[in-house]
């Protein structure tokens, strides 16, 4: 293989390094962006098959050489916004050869192992490869548009994908096109209409009444015709207006909703990275207020904007055949207008951001808090909950309050502008009538007026549209942060075998939530399909994790994890998690009934299937007793029955799906013993013939293991039979010793308190 | 309860840039302890766990800036050595290219261009004032005041707030 880095060398190193290779031959380089003494700097650690070559300014001579016989082992000390490459020699020493960001310390772990692989077995092309498939993976671009992707292979989900932002939405409006036309239409036909009134009035002041003056007889008549035409297309015009209204408002409501399911239905396939870093409030408001945003942009786009338009044109063109000097005069304010109008624009829209951020705030204390209700009683914290609340609101109002005031002058000053913009054309046309010297006449400064305090609107409209759009592509940039958001990968793709014999390998598996803490550590596990493993561990070693990984709750990790020798991503996803009965410590409940909690993956299940399960499950006993047994209707996650009564109904869910393994994580952990037998003996029964992972915080919960995994601060420290680990007298060992104590020590108590 | 100290307490050494021999006047005496802040992000200088090379807690310092000055400055050198959270000055510029933006700045470690895949997520508004930004990588910035900002580099960040 040749020679790569992450980065390219920097130049001040490169001759230097070259010198320094001499013949020996770089396999690969970390570049890293600090010194070490942590300031932003270059620095390079070249591997070759027997040293470690690094360059840094802060080193003596800016470059430090170890030879692999120096030392003992290498790792990689993650810290607090930074980490460093650290060696400790043989001496006893530690020396550190390198210090970046968490931007190259995925890579720089696989370096360590790299290095202690060779120390360990002599230099090999494996290690070599695990490095450079770690670097491929930081590396992976999409070819097309050069978006980053989670691996190499993975499909790139935004292409075509250099498309505006706002076309994407085009595929919700599409459908609706036929409405939207029709709106159209019928809003230039009111739009026309709306030009006749102030024609009216012209002929009314300038022919009619003065018509009734001279004493013309028909005067009566041609007043009742003109009002009669006036009333007509004012009725038009509003009737047209309603129907218009009533077909807008369903096209977007259609388009809104339909969005709204899509980004729901992303928002189940996205993967639990993407919710470990997103707030509920701020999912909920994305559904709810951002896609009225957006719809009413599109509307905006696809209705006012043209209207606007025609009407513009419209009343252009009668204004100038009526008087085009006034019109021009007219003209005057519109630039002035148009620049306040888009500088309101620019201010308001940041502050709309910012209220958006508050808004979410308070969704997000209202998802957490109201479910939370029995423990803010069970602390009397009634009073601080409301008091947080308060503080958020009243953020939030201080925030409203400057755009309030930003959204209450400027229109204002707006509308002040275009006032004057009447008086200037009253003046001057006024002007005229009264000298008398020009062909206009008093019903058409009327009109006119009446025309030119119609035009700003159209103007102010597209003074803003920018700006409207500025914020609209804020909203739309959040609903597709879920539409575009990489989902779990590929459901319905990969390969679904006949059957799963439950072989379960992992092959140095590296995993860390955030970069900064390195939560799994070069895991190696081999578990035979039949096997019933105990996986042991204090808590927060790793041991819901490993489960993780295997439910492919997180796919980031490196390294790789096999089924019946087939890589899990290679897998059908739906047909993957469908083989896999997992029971948690917490059950997560629905509100809904016992009967649909039980067959929730199973949609079609038949009644005696689900009766069956829950009498495996040992919940059909307390079932039956239930006033509406299984018509029993849940509260939210599950509320109205016990912890154990939950966990046994979650294991008859599990036992619906008749999954190739099972795996239990601290299932009996919350429960009293005499329900923990109930338990046990359900999961005995289930376990039989299936490859079954248990995380049992007591070890009792692990008689019937072949097979115990230590896990400890991340590693397997222990793996085997159980006999086999006790003779080893090591952690299990341990483990074992202060259980029994205990349970000795609580028998011991007991008698006493008899005697 | 874990061990409070306070200043007149103990001693230090600083050895290896980040390891404190820690001495008590009562007389124990632990070697190579590394220091957490407990409030890395709210506590200032207050609470400082003393961990021992098992990650097991030796003692929590009350409130640094009581110490005499002298223990003060080796603590927080070896607190230096640990956390990097860099203070940002201003931003140079802020790039997009695919919904992935690099944003360059200098900070008070010198300049550095990072990436933001999110900052709907990434960048947190506190309530004291202060602005704390979590890049693609999960480094840690922190801009102390957003008004102290120059003007360009406000406009820069205020439509990411
Ligand atoms: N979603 C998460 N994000 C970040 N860190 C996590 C997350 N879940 C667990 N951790 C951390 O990972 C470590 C291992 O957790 P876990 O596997 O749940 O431990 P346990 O062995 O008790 O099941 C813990 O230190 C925990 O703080
Ligand atoms: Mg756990």
């Amino acid at each position: 293989m040749d020679f790569f880095s992450n980065k390219p060398v920097p130049e001040k190193f490169r001759d230097r390094a070259q010198r320094e290779l001499g013949d020996a031959r770089a396999v690969f380089a970390i570049v890293g962006d600090m010194d070490l003494d942590g300031s932003y700097n270059e620095s390079v650690m070249y591997f070759t098959q027997n040293a470690i070559l690094a360059f840094d300014e802060k080193h003596p001579d800016s470059f430090r050489r170890t030879g692999f016989d120096e030392i003992e082992t290498a790792f990689v000390k993650r810290m607090y916004g930074n980490a460093l490459f650290r060696v400790r020699m043989k001496t006893g020493e530690t020396a550190d050869l390198l210090r970046f960001t968490f931007s190259a310390a995925d890579i720089a772990d696989v370096a360590a192992l790299y290095v202690n692989s060779v120390i360990e077995h002599g230099f090999g092309e494996e290690p070599v490869e695990t490095v450079y498939a770690a670097y491929m993976k930081q590396r992976s671009f999409c070819p097309k548009c050069g978006r980053k992707l989670p691996s190499p292979d993975a499909e790139c989900i935004n292409c075509g994908g250099k498309k505006k932002l706002l076309s994407k939405f085009a595929k919700y409006v599409y459908p609706e096109r036929g409405r939207l036309i029709a709106c159209i239409f019928l809003s230039v036909f009111t739009t026309a209409m709306s030009l006749v009134p102030p024609y009216t009035t012209k002929i009314l002041v300038d022919d009619v009444i003065p018509g009734a003056a001279n004493g013309a007889d028909d005067a009566l008549a041609r007043l009742f015709a003109v009002l009669g035409a006036l009333l007509g297309a004012y009725f038009l015009q509003y009737a047209v207006s309603a129907v218009r209204g009533y077909i807008l408002r369903c096209a977007g409501d259609k388009i809104v909703i339909n969005l709204k399911k899509d980004i729901y239905r992303k928002a189940q396939y996205l993967p639990l990275s993407f919710y470990d870093k997103t707030s509920t409030g701020s999912v909920i408001n994305r559904v709810n207020s951002d896609t009225a945003t957006l719809q009413a942009f599109i509307l905006r786009i696809t209705q006012e904007a043209v209207v606007k338009f025609f009407l513009m044109i419209g009343l252009a063109v009668i204004m100038f055949t009526m008087d085009w000097r006034l019109t021009l005069l007219s003209f005057v304010t519109i630039p002035l207008v148009a620049l306040i109008g888009r500088t309101f624009g620019r201010r308001i829209s940041p502050k709309y951001m910012r209220l958006w951020r508050k808004s979410s705030a308070i969704s997000t204390l209202l998802a957490d808090t109201i479910p939370g209700v029995r423990v803010v009683k069970a602390f009397t914290n009634e009073n601080a909950a409301s008091d947080k609340f308060s503080r958020y609101c009243d953020s939030w109002f201080a925030e409203d309050k400057k755009a309030a005031k930003t959204a209450s002058v400027f229109p204002n000053v707006m509308t002040f502008l275009v006032s004057c913009g009447t008086v200037i054309i009253y003046a001057v046309g006024g002007g005229e009538i009264i000298r008398g010297n020009g062909a206009l006449t008093l019903g058409m400064l009327v009109a006119f007026v009446n025309y030119a305090g119609m035009f700003y609107e159209p103007v102010n409209f597209f003074a803003n549209l920018s700006d409207s759009y500025q914020n609209t592509l804020a909203s739309a940039e959040k609903i597709m942060d879920i539409l575009d958001a990489e989902p779990e990968s590929d459901f319905g793709k990969g390969s679904a075998p006949a059957k799963i014999d439950g072989k379960i390998e992992f092959r140095n598996v590296n995993f860390s939530f955030d970069h900064s803490k390195k939560v799994l550590d070069n895991i190696n596990l081999t578990i035979e399909p039949g096997d019933i493993v105990g996986i042991v561990g204090t808590t927060g070693s790793g041991k819901s994790t490993l489960i993780n990984l295997i439910m492919r709750y997180y796919d980031d990790y490196d390294g790789e994890i096999l089924i019946d020798g087939q890589n899990i991503k290679d897998i059908d996803m739906s047909f993957y998690r469908s083989q896999i009965g997992f029971v948690q410590q917490d059950p997560m409940m629905f509100r809904d009934t016992v009967f649909k909690n039980i067959a929730y993956g199973t949609p079609n299940a038949h009644v005696e299937q689900v009766i069956n399960a829950a009498e495996i499950a040992n919940a059909n006993s307390f079932i039956e007793k239930l006033p509406d047994a299984y018509d029993t209707m849940l509260g939210e996650r599950g509320v109205g029955l016990s912890g154990g009564e939950r966990q046994r109904v979650s294991i008859a869910r599990a036992v619906m799906k008749n999954p190739g393994i099972l795996i239990f994580d601290e299932a009996t952990a919350a429960v009293d013993s005499e329900t923990e037998n109930l338990i046990q003996t359900a999961i005995e029964r289930l376990i039989r013939g299936r490859t079954t992972l248990m995380i049992a915080h007591r070890l009792s919960t692990l008689r019937k293991a072949n097979k115990i995994v230590v896990v400890d601060k991340g590693r397997i420290v222990e793996c085997g039979a159980p006999d086999e680990l006790l003779k080893l007298k090591g952690k299990y060992y341990k483990l074992v010793q202060i259980q029994s104590m205990n349970d000795e020590l609580i028998s011991k108590k007991r008698e006493e308190n008899f005697e | 309860m874990p061990r409070y100290v306070d200043a007149n307490q103990v001693r230090f050494t600083l050895r290896d840039r980040i390891f404190l021999d820690t001495e008590f006047f009562s007389g124990e005496r632990y070697d190579a302890l590394e220091a957490r802040r407990l409030f890395p992000v709210s506590g200032g200088n207050k609470y400082i766990a003393l961990l021992d090379e098992n990650g097991n807690n030796v003692a929590v310092i009350r409130d640094l800036d009581a110490f005499p000055q002298e223990e003060k400055q080796k603590v927080l050198s070896a607190l230096d050595e640990y956390y990097r959270m860099p203070r940002i000055l201003r931003f140079i510029k802020m790039t997009e290219k695919y919904r992935i933006w690099m944003w360059t700045a200098e900070t008070d470690k010198g300049v550095i261009t990072f990436e933001i895949r999110n900052h709907l997520t990434a960048v947190k508004p506190l309530f004291d004032g202060r602005i704390l930004i979590k890049d693609a990588n999960d480094n840690r910035y922190e801009i102390p005041k957003f008004d102290n900002l120059d003007k360009k580099s406000k406009k820069m960040l205020f439509p990411k707030l």
